[in-house]
């Protein structure tokens, strides 16, 4: 039986989480940022490294993001209109 | 390139073989009663976890056109190259917000394509033709690309390529094209599913061994990232400009952002992804792979550097110039040059592979089109699911047979703009799907007339774009000049697209002109049902909450 773990979406982590994806978002998209030579780290200009760690960094704030806004079973069981406790749906 | 090299040749041979293997074996993985339900061929069961959907999704969006088509642009212009990076960087982010909905309307609904949706949400035939029109007309192009990245491995391994006579000349990828269609038309997605684990391994192992051991032999990054500066700051004699910069420069900053963006919105907006995800089991596992498929973004910013390795090797500019200066061969060159006979075969069975599995999902998702947006809804209603599975096979051989001939007839050397040009058209499907799912605000027909004013406009732009130092010639690029900066023409067509909607949905409302029925419900949209729906039901009978016990909610 799925346990009814209930995580209502409230406001403040769906805010939180859409600042998140705009950040990540925003750090590829506003080039100025990165379009630069200087620093460099090792041979690689900045214009390459940045955007080779940005990806990383993006994931994190994705994965953080996909935390904040996740559904539990039992909440989207719920959010189909069945009993929140029916542990059918598993299979 | 005038010897076959036996060993590389050998190689790619055999993992060829390995993944026919796999693609016919996989129509007995996690097998069904029966494959003839587009439920089946066309999305696997629709049971793909994470893991699964993970390597198909990655399989499925990396393509040949990242092995060959990105360095190869880095290879011609520098850092402008880069955006393909930028563009993978956004469109998680972006993806990860709007692409549940679409999965749990979906599942709900037992939509198999986006049109399906849009037909269901605005009740209107014209619009979800409009959308699986586009779908398959950017698919197409785009299934060529795939080819293109065979035709350059082929070329370098002196199988075929230059030779005179036409027909021998493309054997060899008429070849593989038919295996692969046959073993798509048996197997439907599980055969593209089963071989993405082929496909992402050696494309992991390709790259990392390049990365390592490539810099060690040219003389480290220092010297690489020297080199391609020296090469990009050169006259090109065709356009009396430098070839290109190592870093953006500030004219082509706007370019580069919108072509970023463009494309990380269209992405989700091609059938073949979208198929990648109306295939996941849950809900969740949409969400995590969005987290996690950045990971393959990384190998793509990668990738890309190769195209400085091949521009810091002498013999690769050579063979490049030889090639008739086809930027797409440097990166099989690089390996043929680079690596031992054997490992390049390795490389060469990464490119070749990694252009099958998109090939096949492509197909599958064009043939989804048609036979559930065209063949069923104008032609034969009353259509089983299992005559439009089999609809869906032939369609999905008639598919690639066309790619075939788009690509045998169409010059070569521009692939990455012609898959541009379906980057703009997809776009335009952009504003019926993604604002559908939030929305019923705008009309039906508001959406049709500002789809059909942006791809008419897009079009355009893209006719008019010159080679670069060729005036009066066409298709040229992706970007051209709007209001004084140089853009994306996806980007400005959208704006256009939006406005027209926008405005006409005020028009439209105000005339009180008649909307379309919406089958859909609020909830459904956060939906998460574990059993799909049980069929793909007609549009119009759909009932709302299929899961078993759920009280009726209309």
């Amino acid at each position: 039986m799925v346990q009814p773990q209930r995580r209502a979406r409230n406001p403040l982590s769906t805010a939180v989480a859409a600042v998140l994806l705009l950040v990540g978002v925003i750090g590829a998209f506003w080039v100025p940022i990165y379009a630069r030579s200087a620093p460099k780290l090792g041979d690689f200009p900045f214009f390459y490294w940045f955007q080779l760690i940005w990806m990383p960094v993006v994931m994190v704030l994705c994965y953080v993001a996909y935390l904040l806004m996740r559904t539990s079973p039992a909440a989207a069981d719920n959010a189909n209109g069945a009993p929140a406790t029916d542990g059918q749906g598993a299979k | 390139m005038t010897h076959i090299n036996a060993v590389s040749f050998t190689i790619v041979i055999v993992l060829f073989a390995v993944v026919t293997l796999a693609g016919f074996a996989a129509a007995r993985w996690r097998r069904a009663e029966s494959i003839l339900h587009l439920n089946e061929w066309g999305l696997g069961g629709r049971s793909f976890g994470t893991f699964v959907t993970w390597f198909l999704l990655g399989g499925d969006l990396y393509t040949a056109y990242t092995f060959i088509a990105v360095p190869a642009l880095v290879y011609g212009t520098g850092a402008a190259g880069f955006y393909a990076l930028s563009y993978t960087i956004m469109v998680f982010p972006i993806v990860l917000v709007f692409a549940p909905r679409l999965w749990s309307i979906a599942r709900v609904h037992g939509y198999v394509t986006p049109a399906d949706f849009v037909r269901g949400r605005y009740g209107s035939r014209g619009l979800a033709l409009a959308v699986a029109g586009t779908g398959i007309l950017a698919t197409m192009p785009y299934i060529a690309l795939q080819l293109v990245g065979i035709q350059a491995v082929l070329t370098v391994l002196g199988v075929g390529g230059t030779s005179g006579n036409g027909f021998i000349r493309d054997l060899p990828l008429l070849i593989a094209f038919i295996i692969l269609a046959a073993y798509t038309f048996f197997s439907g997605l599980r055969a593209p599913a089963l071989i993405a684990f082929v496909k992402d391994t050696l494309v992991y192992v390709m790259v990392i061994v390049a990365v390592l051991y490539i810099p060690t032999k040219l003389g480290g990054w220092g010297h690489i990232f020297g080199t391609a500066s020296t090469h990009l700051k050169a006259t090109n004699p065709k356009t009396h400009k430098p070839f290109g910069s190592l870093i953006v420069l500030p004219a082509g900053e706007w370019a580069y952002a919108t072509l970023a963006l463009g494309s990380a919105l269209a992405l989700f907006m091609y059938p073949h992804a979208i198929t990648g995800v109306f295939a996941a089991k849950r809900r969740n596992v949409i969400r995590r792979n969005m987290a996690m498929l950045p990971l393959y973004s990384i190998v793509l910013g990668l990738i890309a550097l190769l195209g400085y390795m091949a521009l810091a090797t002498p013999a690769v500019n050579a063979g490049v110039k030889a090639g008739g200066g086809n930027a797409q061969l440097s990166v099989p060159l690089l390996f043929e040059h680079m690596f031992p006979s054997w490992f390049a075969g390795i490389g060469y069975s990464a490119i070749v592979i990694g252009a099958l599995v998109p090939a096949a999902i492509m197909s599958i998702a064009a043939a989804n089109l048609f036979t559930r947006n065209i063949y069923k809804e104008f032609f034969r209603p009353e259509a089983s699911p299992a005559e439009q599975t089999r609809v869906a096979q032939f369609v999905s051989l008639i598919v690639k047979a066309g790619a075939l001939v788009f690509v045998l007839a169409l010059p070569k050397t521009f692939s990455i703009n012609l898959q541009l040009l379906g980057g703009i058209w997809i776009l335009q499907t952009f504003p019926s799907i993604v604002a559908g799912l939030y929305t019923r605000w705008f009309h039906r027909w508001a959406l049709v007339i500002g789809w059909a004013a942006a791809m008419v406009y897009g079009t355009i732009q893209a006719y008019r774009a010159p080679v670069a130092g060729q005036p009066n010639s066409h298709f040229g690029t992706s970007t051209a000049p709007v209001f004084g900066h140089v853009m994306y023409i996806a980007i400005a067509a959208f704006v256009l697209n939006l406005a027209i909607a926008i405005v006409g949905t005020v028009v439209f409302r105000a005339l009180r002109l008649p909307e379309g029925a919406d089958e859909t419900l609020p909830h459904q949209f956060t939906a998460d049902p574990a059993a799909a729906a049980a069929a793909p039901v007609p549009a119009t009978a759909a009932v709302p909450g299929t899961r078993p016990g759920s009280p009726s909610a209309t």
